[in-house]
């Protein structure tokens, strides 16, 4: 049920004008629960206002608001960087595939392993099933080749990561074609057995790479 | 691996003969520094590494105020280091030893956190000692400081981490416990957790899982974590804090503890908090 909108208009002006920690945090839950695609660009706001509570509840929000959302979110200042880590997860987690560029550029070169992380799993989750088959394959091709690279990060969660959105992907790659045999091989690369790499990286590999061969 | 991050927060990225280069070298301390933690971080293997970081760790005194570097500094970071090469660095359980005495608080914590790091059982008794006269005395509050006493918090972690469960560590550990400070008291409970594995002492950790202060609750993340304490599966996905924290403690689980829940459970949690 959409909220009437004078509602919606009182709970932007909540968020705009909260003047402490705590306010914003409410109002930008009361805002998220909306479900209004007009909050999303409020929504998206809040997230440069360095508040974790409140960047929380409104990637929720836009989580929830899913492909209305997307615009808004690509439209964010590139330099607000505590914004972008924000909208990062938002993307990652709507799965759209306008959010493609954005998640790529995150993980290769975001600074902060959350954010590389949340971009990882996200590029394994983009909802490709409608697309036509050319645009597909072409958006897996750049999904798995970001994936590939992203399997000598630094961080192990990370790479963590990289394994959950190879699973994620395989689905979307023609069983035994040499992009299946990609996506397997970086599997097989992160569980191996190597200084640096932890038990953890290796079992969520090898638990990818079991799924992934179950007829 | 490379890890492109850290090097790229510390500045320019060094080789580790650089690395080797810059601990090696004496004239400069801030550059000692970041040698000393290059070395750690990056796992060095080097043969020279922990030679030089044991000479950095015996080279403890006042340092010229205006290098930029404080007062045993480049100490603390060669002892963070060497507990990062275990076992390679089990060479300087002696010194660390050694340091577990000296006057700099803050060096004794860092040699106490190196030598659980290091599974040191030698450093048993010593490590007992510091802690001794109890949450009165050792952990009794600084005057004119915000610090205990002792560095109890990485005194009783190492106690834990070591493992070696005799009557006389767990006496002296148990008291803590009761310590009016909540972090002591988590880490006296995940000492105790890895030495008896006796459930009541996850239960008081679930507990200050759900303490008011996110501090508390960060502490109480990591020490399920490190005590690998499976049966705390729900309530760190509950809990409010960072997500990246939570993954921290769950790898614990999954590496560190057995039975039930699963990996299979444990690895579908981890998944949804990415």
């Amino acid at each position: 049920m959409e909220m009437a909108p004078d509602a919606l208009l009182a709970c932007i002006a909540a968020v705009q004008e909260a003047t402490s920690s705590e306010a914003l945090v409410l109002a930008t839950r009361q805002l998220a629960a909306a479900g209004h695609p007009e909050a999303a660009p409020v929504l998206v706001e809040v997230l440069g206002f360095n508040n974790p509570g409140a960047a929380v509840a409104a990637v929720d929000g836009l989580i929830a608001l899913g492909a209305r959302a997307v615009e808004a979110l690509l439209q964010l200042d590139p330099q607000n960087y505590g914004a972008r880590a924000w909208a990062v997860r938002a993307l990652a987690g709507i799965g759209d595939v306008r959010g493609l560029e954005l998640l790529v550029d995150a993980l290769g070169s975001d600074v902060a392993a959350s954010v590389r992380r949340a971009a990882a799993r996200g590029l394994g989750s983009l909802q490709l099933e409608q697309l036509p088959a050319a645009e597909r394959s072409a958006i897996a091709e750049r999904c798995l080749a970001a994936l590939e690279a992203a399997t000598s990060d630094g961080e192990w969660v990370v790479r963590y990561a990289v394994a959950v959105g190879l699973e994620g992907l395989a689905p979307h790659l023609e069983p035994s074609s040499s992009r299946w045999q990609r996506a397997e091989a970086s599997l097989a690369q992160l569980s191996e057995t190597l200084a640096g790499n932890p038990e953890v990286v290796r079992l969520r590999a090898n638990l990818a790479l079991i799924r992934l061969r179950q007829p | 691996m490379a890890t492109p991050d850290a090097q790229h927060r510390a500045g320019e990225p060094i080789s580790e003969a650089e690395a080797i280069e810059r601990l090696r070298q004496t004239a400069d301390p801030s550059q000692q520094y970041y040698g000393a933690w290059w070395l750690g971080r990056m796992r060095s293997n080097h043969p020279e590494a922990v030679p030089l970081l044991r000479i950095a760790l015996r080279e403890r005194k006042p340092r010229d105020p205006g290098a930029g570097v404080e007062e045993n500094a480049v100490a603390r970071n060669a002892a963070r280091a060497l507990g990062k090469l275990a076992p390679a660095a089990a060479a300087a359980i002696p010194d660390l030893l050694e340091t577990l005495d000296d006057s700099d608080h803050g060096l004794r914590e860092a040699a106490a956190r190196a030598l659980g790091e290091l599974r040191a059982e030698a450093a048993v008794p010593a490590l007992c000692r510091r802690l001794a006269s109890g949450p009165g005395v050792a952990g009794a509050l600084e005057p004119g400081s915000p610090r205990l006493a002792e560095p109890c918090e990485a005194l009783l972690e190492a106690l834990g981490e070591i493992g070696v469960a005799s009557g006389e560590v767990v006496a002296v550990v148990e008291p803590f416990v009761e310590h009016e400070r909540p972090l002591i008291r988590s880490a006296a409970a995940r000492s105790l957790l890895q030495l008896s594995g006796e459930p009541r002492w996850g239960a008081l950790l679930l507990e200050l899982l759900e303490h008011p202060q996110l501090q508390v609750r960060r502490a109480a993340l990591m020490d399920l974590g490190a005590a690998g304490w499976r049966p705390a599966l729900e309530p760190i996905r509950r809990t409010l804090a960072e997500n990246s924290l939570k993954l921290i403690a769950l790898r614990g689980l999954v590496e560190r503890g057995s039975g039930e829940p699963g990996e299979a459970a444990l690895l579908a949690c981890m998944d949804e908090l990415l």
